[in-house]
């Protein structure tokens, strides 16, 4: 008995450290055929639109506001403030070449730093880099920046790169998909426990949106902020609504989440910024 | 006479010896309740409520309702205890069985 009971925690034992250990390859075909499977009747490229690629009445309303879309002024003060130099004359392309569009860079695992470095961050470091002051990174200016980056980047597809050959990488990627899965807070809940195990299902009166294409269209004009706001805007505020304590936005623990989460978007195409309730 | 004025002075002291009693109490265990919170937010398993509740119960003792405080208190402490658990059972969480 002694023995049938070695062997059976044994191989619990395998089973756990092989899910932990799963390369990210491996996790991108689970998470996206997850998603296939349970909608087969959505196209793969309209996962991007959240809950209304599976909500026909939100669909509707949706495409109603995005004749007029509330986030366009942004854009043009995005675009604005991607053209004016800064007091030394330098611009946000002398530290970003390639921009503006440059939404399927990012984010990006920055070898020399070891950490994982998103489009906000490497925004603000450029802006001290030139002598200007960060911006908050929740809305405001820096958003809309980052909605005309987005808006150049349409049509860019989602390509995340985890380096193999450097542990540091991985370890980051791996801290994102275990914060992914944690409950966390007096719900007790996950991001997994709205975005995967119920996603489809009604949460009061909205519908929980999957979690792939979640990382493609940010930043977002909420109707329920009334402005525009980023991805750990929302991160913060998801934590929030499950009464745990929110992290701080750009922090290690939200840049290792969005490393994971738009690793697990790679081949979705870029569609920011949005309109969303 | 004597008597009536010594009850009075046994009733006071018993209440200033309640009130303190109260305090101590109420001190006890807001430490007890910062100490959990910092355990929690080390592990990253800290609730969003329990600023509030210490900076609540903080706001009674400064009101000198320690009753209140104590509550809320002993509150802040349970819900950092359990932010803590929490963290530390979902150290390897990954990809559920309902996933795959």
């Amino acid at each position: 008995m002694y023995r049938i009971q070695r062997i059976a925690a044994g191989l619990t034992l395998a089973a756990v450290s092989m899910s932990l250990l799963a390369s990210p390859e491996d996790d991108l075909k689970v998470f996206q055929s997850f998603f296939h499977k349970r909608f087969p009747d959505v196209v793969n490229t309209e996962f991007g639109n959240g809950t209304y690629a599976i909500d026909p009445v939100g669909r509707a309303n949706w495409e109603a506001i995005e004749e007029f879309p509330p986030y366009e002024p942004m854009i043009d003060e995005g675009r604005q403030m991607w053209k004016k130099p800064f007091a030394n004359g330098k611009t946000y392309k002398d530290c970003l070449p390639s921009g503006p569009a440059l939404g399927k860079d990012y984010p990006q695992w920055d070898k020399k730093g070891g950490r994982v470095v998103t489009l906000a961050l490497a925004l603000n470091e450029c802006r001290e880099a030139n002598g200007e002051k960060a911006l908050p990174y929740k809305k405001g200016k820096l958003a809309s920046l980052l909605a005309f980056i987005a808006f150049e980047s349409r049509g860019q597809v989602t390509d995340v790169k985890i380096p193999s050959e450097d542990p540091r990488a991985l370890e980051a990627y791996a801290k994102g998909k275990q914060f992914y899965f944690a409950r966390r807070g007096q719900l007790n809940f996950s991001c997994a426990t709205c975005h995967l195990q119920n996603v489809g299902m009604r949460i009061r009166s909205e519908i929980l949106s999957p979690a792939l294409g979640q990382t493609t269209h940010w930043p977002v004009y909420r109707s329920k902020w009334g402005e525009l706001g980023t991805l750990h805007r929302r991160f913060g505020g998801c934590n929030e609504n499950v009464r745990a304590k929110a992290f701080e936005a750009q922090g290690e623990e939200y840049r290792d989440l969005e490393y994971f989460l738009t690793y697990m978007n790679n081949g979705q195409p870029l569609n920011g910024p949005a309109a969303r309730k | 006479m004597r008597e009536v004025i010594l009850t009075l002075t046994l009733m006071l002291v018993g209440c200033a010896t309640s009130a303190i009693a109260g305090q101590t109490e109420y001190e006890k265990a807001m430490t007890g309740a910062k100490a959990a919170q910092k355990q929690a937010a080390a592990v990253g398993g800290e609730w969003r409520d329990v600023g509030k509740l210490i900076k609540d119960a903080e706001a009674a003792a400064a009101k000198k309702e320690y009753d209140t405080a104590l509550k809320l208190a002993v509150e802040a402490k349970a819900q950092s205890e359990l932010g803590y658990t929490q963290a530390i059972s979902q150290r390897h969480a990954g990809f559920p069985t309902y996933v795959k």
